[in-house]
């Protein structure tokens, strides 16, 4: 009977561990990935992405967790899409061959498998970006995180959202137009996500 | 080195002379001046997006048939004369070279779309192969002409469609068929120019402006009056004038054409009215 017991808590105990890891989809559209860079050394320049896609799970007991976000590179906006007297806007430029050639590359993927947690909260992402076709490292530090109930669907939805932060040389992903001096090679993205669990 | 002027100007046009004289005063039975032209590219290659080939991005795969380009005409210097055959059959080399180059972005588009921009590149890089194969190899300087014209007007076509880089690249080529004519305006004495410079400058000045025209904003209907560039240095010219006039003159005719496609580019953007 002893044996028959332990079998069986042997049995539901990873079934039991499963059940702990909640999965969410991103909401895209309170989802937006900002990015700034350093323009002719004079002022800091920003633009965002307007359409971000993926899913997330996270597991606080075993303090585990992995993310997926898509980012359609065509969706990127810096506000300038008037030409006046120009032949092509800013924002056309960027999306051309010189930076983040959305025809080529229509996506860019951030990808992570670990996630180191302070207290509950997850507090560094470990993953990788690719972009440009070049899959590098990038950590993503998630600066605020909160989860609970959505007051917009009086508690029927459970949510979690917040901000995260990532910085990296778009050089070592073959982005170099514009470098050493007109354009910065370091990229700083800041981001506002949520997600619904499932 | 980071100057715009040394990646696009000086260091693409000091190669093109180095190997242009190199070609003139050492290796003249040799029909290689179109190594200059290559030269050029890879030098401002190397300067604005390093010469690396993983992944095998569009551009990359231009970099590498800017490499085997003079490797063929070579070959086909040795093999043929120009022929309408050997023309023909370069050209579709060519056309079939821009399918390969594309096929990863034409394949993600509609059919209409993908036949429309593809059929443009195609018909744009064999027209400009087959067209210099046939009436501009035997013709030094109007070889150059061509090159000078093709390069700069792709260039400065690409600039006005939204990519500066791919500007950069076709302006090195025409300061590497630039290099070429300065040779032969200086000595007063032609370079042979054969396959190894029609196939090399044509070949990549073609598939830098279809990739302007894919990639960037580049409007198709401009793409095919670039295509008709190398035409411009077919044009007659006084035949016992001194080579340096009819190398002006023959760019002039180049320039044309070239300003009439950047021309369209910077004011119809998005179609002709009408």
């Amino acid at each position: 009977m002893k044996r028959l017991a332990i079998g069986l808590v042997t049995l539901t105990l990873p079934l039991a561990t499963a059940a702990q890891v909640d999965s969410y989809n991103i909401d895209p559209f309170h989802t937006v990935p900002y990015w700034e860079t350093d323009h002719l050394g004079f002022a800091t320049f920003r633009g965002r992405f307007d359409r971000a896609t993926g899913k997330f799970t996270i597991d606080r007991a075993a303090k585990t967790g992995t993310l997926e976000i898509t980012i359609q590179t065509a969706s990127l906006s810096t506000g300038d899409t008037d030409r006046e007297v120009r032949p092509r806007t800013r924002d056309e430029h960027l999306r051309g061959p010189d930076f983040f050639n959305v025809v080529e590359f229509p996506t860019m993927t951030y990808s992570a498998t670990s996630v180191k947690f302070k207290g509950d909260d997850p507090d560094v992402i470990e993953g990788s970006l690719t972009l440009l076709g070049v899959t590098k490292p990038v950590p993503l530090k998630v600066e605020r995180w909160k989860c609970g109930p959505d007051p917009r669907t009086a508690g029927k939805r459970y949510q979690c959202g917040g901000n995260a932060t990532a910085s990296f040389r778009r050089s070592d992903f073959g982005m170099k137009f514009g470098l050493p001096t007109a354009i910065g090679d370091e990229v700083k993205m800041w981001m506002s996500f949520y997600g619904f669990r499932n | 080195m980071s100057n715009p002027v040394f990646q696009v100007g000086v260091a693409p046009l000091v190669a093109a002379l180095v190997v242009a004289l190199v070609v003139a005063l050492l290796l003249r039975s040799l029909q290689l001046g179109g190594l200059a032209v290559v030269a050029a590219f890879l030098t401002t290659m190397y300067f604005v997006s390093g010469l690396t080939f993983s992944p095998l991005t569009v551009t990359r795969k231009i970099v590498v048939l800017s490499l085997a380009a003079p490797v063929v005409g070579i070959l086909a210097d040795f093999a043929f004369k120009p022929t309408r055959i050997g023309a023909a059959v370069l050209a579709l080399a060519g056309a079939a070279a821009a399918l390969w180059v594309f096929w990863p972005v034409l394949s993600q588009k509609d059919a209409a779309e993908a036949w429309l921009l593809g059929g443009a590149a195609a018909v744009a890089v064999a027209f400009m192969i087959g067209f210099g194969q046939m009436f501009l190899a035997e013709h030094a300087v109007r070889a150059g002409s061509a090159g000078l014209g093709a390069g700069l007007g792709v260039g400065i076509a690409s600039i006005l469609s939204a990519s500066a880089t791919y500007g950069l690249y076709g302006i090195a080529v025409g300061a590497g068929a630039g290099g070429f004519l300065l040779v032969q305006m200086i000595r007063g004495k032609t370079l042979a120019a054969g396959a190894t410079f029609t196939l090399s400058a044509m070949l990549i000045s073609g598939l830098i402006a279809a990739g302007a025209m894919i990639l960037a904003m580049l409007p198709w209907y401009a793409l095919l009056v670039l295509a008709l560039v190398p035409v411009g240095a077919r044009l007659p010219v006084p035949e016992k004038a001194p080579l340096w006039l009819q190398a002006v003159l023959l760019s002039i005719y180049s320039f044309i054409i070239a300003g009439a496609a950047c021309a369209l580019a910077w004011k119809f953007p998005d179609g002709i009215p009408g």
